[in-house]
């Protein structure tokens, strides 16, 4: 088993081996994905009619009263749609000591990291020597090595 | 008569009623499109009208908890208070809630379009912490309500821990822990795909599957012991039923071999995912995020109040949000933060029996009740005088 082991070692070591920061890109890379909305295309992107749906004062079922005239969609599109990026850094400049958005994030963590095998998601002793990622045992190394590893690393 | 409406705007449900009513209508936030349905589009409940829910695709008007997009919020809005909750703007004093530390162009936007578009006669704005803090400390022994409490609001986008004192928000010692139930899904999206089939198109349906499946593990090296063992052994396996377009609308949780000939529904089998995806709440570092977990955080903001506040505020720790349904997380934060509290200090922690996700619209009530509510409101007459920026400066001076 130990002779096994380090055999293979041996062979991954004679691969590429990403560096930290690619390493710190793709941890981040992750996280980003982690709050994506959909994965998928819109599905009906490529129809027209879809284009005409979230507008803001020609929808028929618009409660408002009659009289007062709609400042239109437009108006408040130019006037307030800044990204989240946007409004982070204005606020960090207009509050710069806060309490704010920045201030309120929680500190680090007192307790020590934990580790999971990237495949199989149970507690993992061992690092990839190419890429960083955790696994536990050979077989979910061989599992993470043929499908993920350096699989997407230009 | 006037009505009190109240508009508990969440970025993933919207609850909503007046404050009279028994109970609010839940409403999802968000625009959906269905790849089975090119001819229109589900706005909030309406997704029950479809047949087919796979490939859902969502259109959210927030972005990390903060409206961004205000032409998709104003269409859910105008959909609600035209059919699903008739709302007349001319005789109906509305209160709404914002998320913690909101930015002030988008308090500006939200006054604006309430004035503007709708042509509201008083507009409230408050957070759904600042809610719950009002049903809890009002719902509790009316001889000696409590003076303190903190707030654990595990939300959509994130959650936020929120001391109070004698009723008011203490801002420095609030924290922020970047994960909430979107987080939660999409990694559970993630780890199945990885594991088992893909399912990244499939957030409604994986949304479902966590909160049939999901809880909070009481001893996690034990229920990782647990999962390691093989079934009948293991009492933590599970298969997930998923949701075929036609006879079954909604997945469900099944004990394994459950299965009968014949039935050729699609299962996936579910183990320590149960328990290590909601355990992310309490870890976030395990996910590669470096905050501490809402146990610790609830600690380290404690700790950041007044000395003499504290054995008040671990003595009334609540948690709400829809994102803390999952069972168990009641149980655990107590003991993690019993674990972590100085030991003279009684520390209890308490969830809503009936709903956390609409526990805080009800406190809507006791704020409407509140002598200062008139002045917490902006109404019409301030709007008109002073305008957007006028009104904001003042409501931010309170
Ligand atoms: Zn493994
Ligand atoms: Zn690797």
């Amino acid at each position: 088993m130990a002779t096994r082991e380090s055999g293979r070692i041996r062979d991954v070591e004679k691969k590429r081996v990403l560096d930290d920061l690619t390493r710190r890109r793709r941890a981040r890379k992750a996280l980003e994905a982690l709050e994506q909305d959909n994965f998928h295309e819109d599905p009906h992107a490529d129809l027209v009619m879809s284009k005409k749906i979230p507008k803001f004062n020609n929808s028929l079922d618009n409660p408002r009263k009659k009289g007062r005239k709609s400042r239109g969609a437009d108006y408040y599109r130019i006037k307030y749609r800044k990204t989240f990026q946007q409004l982070l850094e204005e606020d960090r400049q207009l509050n710069a000591d806060g309490p704010n958005y920045s201030t309120a994030q929680a500190p680090e963590t007192n307790y020590p990291q934990r580790h999971f095998c990237a495949v199989c998601g149970f507690p993992s002793s061992y690092t990839c020597v190419s890429c960083g990622t955790r696994f536990c045992c050979l077989k979910c190394q061989a599992t993470h090595q043929d499908t993920r590893c350096l699989k997407f690393v230009s | 008569m006037e009505k009190i409406c109240c508009i508990d705007n969440g970025a993933c449900n919207i609850k909503i009623g007046n404050i009279t009513d028994e109970k609010p209508l839940v409403i999802p936030n968000c625009i959906m499109k269905a790849k089975s349905e090119k001819r229109r589009p589900f706005i909030g409940n309406q997704i029950d009208e479809c047949r087919d829910i796979s490939g859902i695709f969502y259109i959210l008007g927030f972005t990390k908890g903060y409206i961004t997009n205000w032409e998709v919020q104003k269409n859910i809005y105008d959909y609600i208070f035209s059919t699903e909750f008739p709302v007349n703007f001319s005789d109906t004093k509305l209160i709404i809630t914002e998320p913690l530390f909101n930015f002030p162009i988008i308090q500006e936007a939200m006054i604006e379009i309430f004035f503007e578009e709708y042509d509201c006669i008083s507009l409230t704005k408050t957070t759904a912490p600042d809610l719950c803090q009002y049903q809890y400390t009002n719902t509790q022994d009316p001889d000696e309500p409590p003076l303190c409490c903190v707030v654990i609001d595990v939300g959509y986008s994130f959650s936020h821990i929120v001391p109070f004192v004698k009723g008011k928000k203490v801002l420095s010692a609030i924290r922020r822990i970047d994960i909430g139930g979107k987080l939660l899904t999409n990694h559970l999206k993630e780890v199945i795909s990885y594991r088992f089939l893909n399912v990244m198109d499939e957030s409604f349906v994986i949304n479902q599957m966590k909160e049939d499946s999901c809880f909070v593990s009481q001893d996690f090296n034990a229920d990782m012991a647990m999962a390691k063992k093989k079934y009948p052994e293991n009492k933590t396996i599970r298969e997930y039923v998923l949701p075929d377009c036609t006879t079954i609308r909604r997945g469900y949780l099944q004990t394994p071999g459950t299965a009968k000939k014949g039935d050729d529904y699609q299962v996936i089998r579910l183990n320590n995912e149960r328990f290590t995806v909601p355990e992310l709440l309490f870890h976030p570092s395990d996910l590669g995020i470096n905050q501490m977990g809402i146990a610790e955080a609830t600690v380290d903001a404690i700790n950041a109040c007044p000395e003499e506040t504290r054995p008040h505020l671990y003595a009334n720790i609540i948690v709400m949000g829809g994102s803390s349904k999952f069972p168990g997380i009641r149980n655990r934060l107590q003991k993690d933060i019993r674990s972590m509290a100085p030991e003279i200090f009684t520390v209890s922690v308490s969830i809503p029996d009936d709903d956390p996700l609409t526990y805080a619209w009800y406190g809507s009530q006791f704020l409407a009740n509140d002598p200062e509510f008139d002045n917490l409101s902006i109404s019409r007459q301030d709007y008109e005088e002073n305008g957007v920026r006028g009104v904001l400066n003042e409501n931010d001076a309170q």
